[in-house]
């Protein structure tokens, strides 16, 4: 069973004979026997076009690195944080996922505001099993709860991940953002209701 | 890593270096962009709108070049803020005065009042209240006589403005590189601001350059005006630049 | 006597008749005292000298800070560590990554790739950074990374492989060699050209970045 352990902003991961899912790229240093290919998303048809960032229309890849070393993962300098899960599920911005462990399932969902082709929106991995998933944010992780009665509003370049039983609301046409070169489209922001915890990082994408 | 429930965020403190939480009862200036979430009930609107109805509010923020990039926040509610991940800072002043970097200066309370620094990009706060700043890297305070880069300079309080000093010596020693047509930015050296008198000079680990679309389209559009050779000659005068990098 | 750290972005150095510094320019964030500052051409002599130079992408322009005073280096928000050489045995960094060093330090551009010249050639052609500045002697050095850099030790048996844009620097009796392997491109996300990782045996340490932007 693959081990990941967050170190700052590098991720430590010991491979001990199993494999791990990873961005592409993310890799800056190794030792021992790891090899790296090619993965999948593990879902249909369809989740590289729904992955594509709003902006520049890239997708998310993904690498597979398998062995018996240890492979240290960063990216961008973002801060790392692992979540442990134990068959629950957890909605991650597409751009904040760095590793899953094996037998994690990954599945894409685009919640626009005018619909996938309009390209606003945000595009969520959901991951659900059991294992670890590592996950990015840009300066240290905040953690906040949502609980009924004490509902949360986001700023999308902000939002991280999130679990729990929570619904989220997309709110267009907010004024405190602004309107030229911050962020892309139209502005908008999320609001978070029920019972559950949202992951936030303290800058904007 | 700590979980925090609108009851436990703090009502006036950073939650790590890089954002701050305030418990909003009334009305904050702040940034736009400077919300990252909020718990309870906040209405956000632009600065600009509060014309006749409270125009006293208006009134503490005197700056025509920034306006646009504020908005007031009114409400009750834990508001937490952030900015591009920079170190965000709370400062108190009491009957004083304070200059800082715009682009730097996230948000502030309204019995502070706003204007416009004599020295190009900064702002003035003046009198008694909060207000937020955030830095590239931890802020260094340091105390005068003191020489600036201006891109590291993020601020000063009391003493009286800076002054341009340009280092001769340097500019001299560089002509040779100049004159063998040597292209580039300028390394910083050249000019730095100058302090004397009494009291504290801030400063950041440099300015980090921040993409603006809308500047990018301003500037071509302005090339229109130029023959294909000499677009050609900007073209190449510009890639030359990036690759100095 | 070596580089005061003020913050993770931010070192201070006391400069005196005794002790010059050389440092990148765009460096200097500020400074007290009686200082002057000076451009200075050219990186040290070095491998293939005008060759070498050329070829390197390394030629990082510098200055020299002599005088009586304090002077403040940081460069663009990115990390800074601060070591203190013994003399023992050179440091290479990627000469992107210098930010100031004692100016009694010994410098010169290095090729550490094997391959000689056509392989070095290569690789410049691929964009990988294989030069790099060697400092012996006895001082201090503070050098740049974006997000930090963490050490990992390597011994005699061990491989470690780098992401050459990770690749902050090393100290010790270490081969640092330039190599294609299948799947590195998945795992350095270049999508084009061939994908080089950096090779690591012997016995020291190598110093990388917590991040995989090149500076």
């Amino acid at each position: 069973m693959a081990q990941l352990t967050a170190d700052g902003k590098v991720l430590v991961v010991d491979l001990a004979g199993d494999a791990v899912r990873a961005v592409t790229g993310s890799m800056v240093a190794y030792e021992g026997a790891v090899e790296f290919a090619g993965a999948g998303m593990g879902g249909g048809d369809g989740f590289r076009a729904a992955l594509k960032r709003k902006a520049g229309g890239e997708s998310l890849s993904l690498m597979e690195c398998r062995g018996t070393g240890r492979v240290h993962l960063a990216l961008a300098a973002r801060h790392v944080v692992v979540v442990d899960l134990a068959g629950e599920t957890l909605q991650v911005e597409s751009e904040a996922l760095l590793a899953v462990t094996s037998g994690l399932r990954l599945d894409v969902r685009f919640a626009g505001l005018g619909g996938a082709a309009a390209g606003q929106g945000v595009a969520t991995t959901t991951v659900s099993g059991d294992g670890q998933v590592a996950v990015l944010s840009d300066g240290p992780m905040i953690a906040l709860e949502v609980a009924p009665g004490e509902p949360l509003v986001v700023d999308p370049d902000a939002f991280v991940a999130s679990s729990g039983a929570v619904s989220t609301t997309l709110v267009s046409g907010v004024s405190w953002r602004s309107l030229v070169g911050e962020g892309s489209g139209e502005p908008f922001s999320m609001r978070f209701d029920g019972s559950g915890l949202v992951l936030l990082q303290p800058a904007e994408r | 890593m700590q979980t925090w429930t609108a009851a436990s965020l703090p009502a006036a403190d950073n939650v790590n270096p890089y954002a701050f939480c305030v418990d909003l009862q009334g009305e904050w200036f702040l940034r736009k962009g400077a919300m990252i979430a909020h718990y309870g009930s906040i209405r956000f609107e632009a600065v600009t709108t509060f014309t006749s109805a409270r125009a006293w509010l208006a009134g503490r923020f005197s700056s025509p070049v920034y306006v646009q990039d504020w908005v007031v926040a009114e409400g009750a509610g834990k508001l937490l803020l952030a900015d591009r991940g920079f170190d965000v800072n709370s400062y108190d002043l009491d009957e004083g005065n304070l200059t800082v970097r715009a682009h730097n200066l996230l948000g502030f309370a309204p019995t502070l009042e706003l204007k416009q620094s004599i020295v190009p990009g900064f702002l003035t706060l003046l009198g008694t209240g909060t207000f937020l700043a955030s830095s590239n890297g931890p802020v260094v305070f340091v105390e005068p006589p003191f020489r600036a880069d201006p891109e590291a300079l993020l601020g000063w309080a009391d003493c009286p403005s800076p002054a341009v000093h340009h280092d001769h010596a340097w500019m001299a020693a560089n002509m040779a590189g100049m004159l063998q047509g040597a292209m580039g930015r300028a390394s910083g050296e050249e000019r730095q601001y100058d302090f004397t008198g009494a009291g504290t000079v801030l400063l950041q680990s440099s300015e980090v350059v921040r993409e603006d679309p809308a500047l990018l389209q301003l500037v071509e559009q302005q090339t229109h005006g130029l023959t294909d050779a000499q677009a050609g000659q900007l073209g190449r005068r510009l890639v030359a630049r990036a690759q100095q990098q | 006597m070596g580089f005061e750290v003020v913050n993770s972005k931010v070192v201070r150095a006391d400069v005196s008749p005794d002790r010059a510094v050389l440092a990148r320019r765009g460096a200097m964030l500020g400074y007290s005292g009686d200082v002057v500052f000076r451009p200075v051409h050219g990186q040290g002599r070095g491998v293939g000298g005008a060759v070498g130079a050329a070829l390197s992408r390394e030629s990082v322009p510098m200055m020299a800070t002599t005088g009586s005073g304090q002077v403040l280096y940081g460069f663009r928000g990115l990390h800074v560590t601060a070591l203190d050489l013994d003399g023992r045995a050179p440091l290479f960094v990627e000469a992107d990554r210098l930010l100031a060093h004692d100016a009694d330090l010994q410098t010169s551009v290095q090729l550490i790739a094997s391959g000689g010249v056509r392989g070095a050639l290569r690789g410049a052609a691929s964009g990988q950074g294989l030069f790099t500045t060697q400092v012996s002697g006895v001082g201090a050095v503070a050098l740049l990374s974006h997000g930090g850099t963490f050490a990992l030790e390597v011994g005699p048996g061990e491989v470690v492989g780098v992401d050459p844009q990770a690749y902050v620097g090393h100290v010790g009796a270490l081969s640092v060699d330039l190599r294609a392997r299948a799947g590195w491109r998945d795992a350095v996300g270049r999508g084009s050209g061939e994908a080089f990782q950096l090779h690591v045996t012997g016995s020291g340490t190598v110093y990388v970045q917590a991040s995989e932007q090149k500076l």
